[in-house]
């Protein structure tokens, strides 16, 4: 991938300034499952670096459709069609030069239902570097128990490392899968929807870890849980029948919403 | 409210019919099963039960004259015995009562001191008297129908006698050994040894009408002739001495007698010789009760040479009487001492001792049906037994152990049931039948599991959905197809077919494939901008075309490959260089035939198994930044591992079972060889050839539902794997 002048100047300008830096730009973008279905519609959104930035809006209105776009998981899906442009990075990750098994690694994913590969803990954890190329035991080793302790999962898995995913406990599992995105050092990691099938500990849990990642990652998370939104994200896009209805500072949507439809969502009278 | 409770009442009534009539089916399932395998081990286990004798009517005896002969007809219902004075005495045995005599004229103080009847021809009985005479009778036993009743009636023939002292009557003379054999044209033998040692053959030549004479003892060059033996095919007479030697004689030109060979058989005394049905099986016994089995296998020199072959059970005295039965390999021998054992040839056991009382015995035959013992001790007793010993040549050592069949130089497996004549040995190994169906699977396994693996790898993770429509109905119609279709033209147009091209189907399935690959490969050049925006069945026609251009550079090169390395014909190269024969119906035809049974049960339930390892472990790869090639080899084939191991077993249990295919596509020849130009035969052939030649209740009948069990079994045991390690590998795999 071509080297961004742009990018490297705006991650130098971060250091020292407090100026955000765009690291996901989408234009104009439209997407239909089939023909004649539209499910995006018109979306224009910037996402800043090391921001945890959360999608809202009721069943149906696209947010996942959106989240799904930026690391082109919907590729798979036959039939269906975009329009548009988005950039990561300021790269088109549409251009036919793009290779998706580097863009997927730059960017993971953490999904709804919790995931881990029926293999041992380890093996989960190894997976993306592995299949990325890194071979070294002892580099599979320490990335890891970096992977895992960033996940928060390291304390209490570290003398079970060999056993399998699969007796872990939901959160537990969903902390996994979020420590073996991180594995493969993403820049970017979404989130659709993580915590919607745990209890409110686990959820507690996971709250807590993205808080932690936010200071390294930039986290675009999708949820039904408007208190969670609130909790975890610094911006707040509220979206309904495939547009973008508002986008804001987290605080300024739900405390100040600019329009009705935002209000009337927030404050419960449908959703 | 009463409504209510009535539609309630109707619910719960229907809930109980409902849950009796699943339970009952459920259990009837299962019982059913349990019935087959009792039903099959019902109709097996007689094959391996032990023979028995019951004594059935000691028939009375005058206890005056010494009884020389016993018989009875073939329904044992009328048994006759013949006294040294003559006298044929016939007894009822279901009645028991004497029903009347016949007599022997003799002179006057005339005595029968030995007799032996002929072992080929029913009744003829020649008899020795003390005077040197021979007479020859002839006791026939008519079935008479009176009001539907069976009467058995004795006819009663004098044939000729001649005196075989010539004039001079010397009480010091007589005979001590005696054979009688009528050859199926009407040829007679009688051969006797004096008690001087010699030898002597008397043949009636029925073209010439003549009697020939033959002293044979000069050319046996020893004295002490101890016992002699005519076979049953009248080619040899077999006599030997006190020091353990046997020779042979010639006797199948009537006109020209002489000495074939002689060999020591044993150091001891030769008390009694018999050959056993066939004529082929040689029996001696000797002075220290040793019983050993010989007969002609070819040599080093390519010529036919008794060989011993099995010793049976020794007796503790020297033995006096071998009794060869008249429908198969059993035979009696009977110690001085009066101890009888049943013994079989082919599975050189002895079946069974017994003794009837502590007299010696001193006459013993088969019944006319070898169902059952009659013995006659010096004390006149007539004892009948029956004999029970239905399945005599199986055990299970025959049945799954190398056996030195007569003619056979060396023990082999060797299966075939049924011959040319009565005298037929049967050989049932079961190991050339269970090879050919492990050949006939091994075969079809190779063809098929590639195939049908990549195929439902390709059709449930990298085909368009719409071609996997096409694709997967089309293989499961592919299972519907009749296996009698699929064994009919494997066998007439397949086999043909592979014959005819045999080198270009060598080369298709050795460069097809690498070729395809390289041509698939070509694939990778192609920008991803492009690839990304063609319509799927551009794929398909691809590789459809490219089919076509290997198949059509490989049949151009193929033809001249085959000049240059094969002086023109694959085939005959083959033989020539490597000696190896081509069948026309071979393991090849057949692993193609039946693995094209195979392939729908494999890809169907592969494909089921892949497209069951939920998306989101796919999607959790690719998310990953697994290529869609890793994602299937470390994530979905994996997960999937118990699915495909199921499936390959179930394939495997197919194959195994499968009759119709292997039964056409296959010479059916039950021979041991690895090569895959040769045919076999299944198990399940096998029962489907066979059941011709199988009487109900027969040895080979209870073989044929041994051969069941053997299948069910074997396929029991690979479903119950697949089931078993299956579970495993999704326990392991597949928690999601």
């Amino acid at each position: 991938m071509k080297i961004n002048i742009e990018q490297a100047l705006g991650k130098n300008v971060k250091v020292t300034d407090k100026k955000l830096v765009t690291v996901i730009r989408t234009n104009k973008v439209n997407f239909y499952y089939t023909r004649d279905k539209k499910t995006l519609d018109n979306i224009n959104i910037t996402i800043s670096e090391k921001k945890v930035t959360a999608f809202i809006g009721p069943s149906g209105c696209g947010k996942s459709t959106l989240l799904r776009c930026f690391n082109r998981m919907n590729d798979l899906i036959p039939g269906i069609k975009m329009t548009g442009k988005i950039e990561i990075e300021g790269n088109d990750i549409y251009s036919p030069d793009v290779k998706l098994e580097d863009l997927r690694k730059k960017i993971g994913m953490v999904f709804q239902k919790s995931n881990p590969f029926p293999m041992t803990i380890w093996e989960n954890v190894a997976f993306g570097p592995k299949v990325n190329g890194i071979t070294s035991k002892s580099d599979l080793d320490e990335i890891v128990e970096f992977s895992l302790t960033q996940g928060d999962l390291w304390k209490e898995v570290k003398d079970r490392l060999n056993s399998s995913a699969m007796d872990l406990s939901g959160g537990q599992q969903q902390r996994l899968c979020i420590a073996r995105a991180l594995a493969n050092k993403p820049d970017i990691i979404l989130m659709d929807e993580p915590a919607s099938s745990l209890d409110p500990i686990s959820t507690n849990k996971i709250e807590e870890t993205i808080s932690e990642l936010k200071n390294n990652y930039t986290i675009v998370i999708v949820t039904h849980n408007m208190q969670q939104a609130a909790r975890v994200s610094e911006y707040t896009a509220f979206m309904m029948t495939g547009n973008i209805i508002e986008f804001n500072e987290t605080s300024a949507l739900f405390t100040n919403p600019k329009e009705k439809l935002t209000e009337d969502y927030i404050t419960g009278r449908f959703g | 409210m009463s409504d209510k409770n009535k539609f309630r009442k109707k619910i719960e009534r229907n809930n109980k019919i409902a849950a009796s009539v699943i339970s009952i089916s459920g259990y009837g399932v299962i019982l059913s099963i349990v019935a087959l395998f009792a039903f099959l081990l019902y109709e097996t286990i007689p094959l391996f039960y032990s023979a028995s004798v019951t004594k059935t009517v000691s028939v009375p005896s005058n206890k005056n004259s010494k009884i020389i002969f016993g018989d009875i007809d073939s329904y044992k219902e009328l048994f006759y015995s013949i006294n040294e004075k003559g006298i044929v005495s016939y007894y009822n045995v279901k009645e028991k009562i004497n029903s009347g005599n016949d007599t022997i004229p003799l002179l006057d103080n005339e005595k029968i001191i030995l007799s032996e009847k002929s072992t080929t021809s029913i009744g003829r009985i020649a008899i020795v008297t003390d005077m040197g005479r021979i007479i020859n009778i002839k006791i026939g036993m008519r079935s008479d129908f009176v009001k539907d009743k069976r009467n058995i009636v004795p006819t009663f023939e004098i044939e000729n006698n001649f005196n075989i002292y010539g004039s001079n009557k010397d009480s010091s003379f007589g005979i001590s050994n005696l054979s009688y054999d009528i050859s199926s044209d009407g040829n007679k033998f009688w051969s006797w040894l004096d008690n001087k040692g010699n030898l002597y053959l008397k043949i009636f030549n029925s073209d010439s009408e003549q009697f020939l004479d033959y002293n044979l003892s000069k050319q046996t060059s020893t004295f002490g002739l101890t016992a002699l033996i005519i076979d049953t095919e009248n080619e040899l007479l077999i006599v030997g001495n006190n020091s353990g030697e046997l020779f042979s004689f010639d006797i199948s030109d009537p006109e020209d007698v002489t000495l074939k060979g002689n060999w020591k058989s044993s150091n001891n005394k030769i008390t009694k010789l018999a050959f056993l049905i066939g004529g082929n099986t040689l029996i001696v016994g000797d002075s220290k009760g040793e019983v050993e089995s010989w007969f002609q296998t070819r040599g080093e020199d390519n010529q036919l040479h008794f060989s011993p072959i099995n010793k049976f059970k020794k007796h503790n005295s020297a033995v006096a009487q071998i009794i060869a039965s008249p429908r198969n390999r059993s035979f009696l021998t009977i110690g001085e001492n009066s101890s009888v054992h049943l013994n079989f040839s082919t599975t050189s056991t002895t079946e069974l001792e017994f003794k009837m009382n502590d007299h010696s015995i001193v006459y013993g035959t088969f019944t006319p049906k070898s169902d059952g013992i009659i013995l006659v001790d010096n004390k006149n007793n007539l004892g009948v037994f029956n004999l029970d010993d239905k399945h005599p040549d199986v055990t299970l050592n025959t049945l799954f152990n190398k056996v030195q069949y007569e003619g056979y130089n060396e023990p082999e497996f060797v299966w075939q049931s049924t011959g040319g004549s009565d005298s037929f040995e049967s050989k049932f190994s079961l190991i050339p039948l269970i090879f050919g169906t492990l050949k006939g699977t091994f075969f079809a396994m190779l063809f098929s599991i590639p195939i049908a693996l990549l195929g439902a790898i390709f059709v449930s993770q990298f085909s368009s959905k719409k071609l996997a429509k096409i694709v997967k109905p089309t293989i499961e119609i592919m299972a519907a197809l009749p296996s009698v279709v699929i064994g009919f033209l494997a066998g007439l147009f397949f086999s043909s077919l592979f014959e005819q091209n045999l080198m270009l189907i060598f080369s298709l399935s050795l460069f097809g494939p690498l070729l395809m690959i390289l041509g698939i490969s070509f694939f990778g050049f192609i920008p991803e901008r492009i690839r990304r925006n063609y319509p799927s069945w551009v794929d398909i026609a691809f590789v459809f075309v490219l089919m076509c251009l290997v198949y059509i550079i490989v049949s151009t090169t193929v033809y001249p490959l085959e000049h240059l390395f094969f002086n023109g014909n694959l085939k005959q190269w083959l033989y020539s260089s490597l000696s190896v024969t081509y069948d026309q119906r071979n393991s090849m035809v057949v692993g193609f035939a039946l693995g094209f049974a195979v392939i729908p049960i494999i890809f169907t339930i592969t494909e089921d198994a892949l497209s069951n390892v939920p998306k989101s472990l796919s999607s959790a790869s690719l998310a990953l930044g697994a290529s869609k090639w890793q994602t299937v080899k470390k994530v979905v084939l994996p997960a999937a591992a118990g699915g495909i191991f199921a499936a390959v077993m179930l394939g495997l249990g197919r194959a195994i079972g499968e009759t119709m295919i292997v039964l056409m596509a296959t010479g059916n020849t039950p021979i041991l060889d690895l090569s895959p130009f040769n045919g076999f035969r299944a198990l399940s052939a096998n029962i489907a050839v066979e059941i011709p030649e199988a009487p109900v209740d027969g040895t080979l009948y209870r073989i044929l539902f041994f051969t069941s069990l053997l299948l069910l079994t074997f396929t029991f045991i690979i479903n119950t794997i697949a089931t078993f390690i299956g579970d495993k590998l999704r326990k392991k795999y597949a928690r999601f």
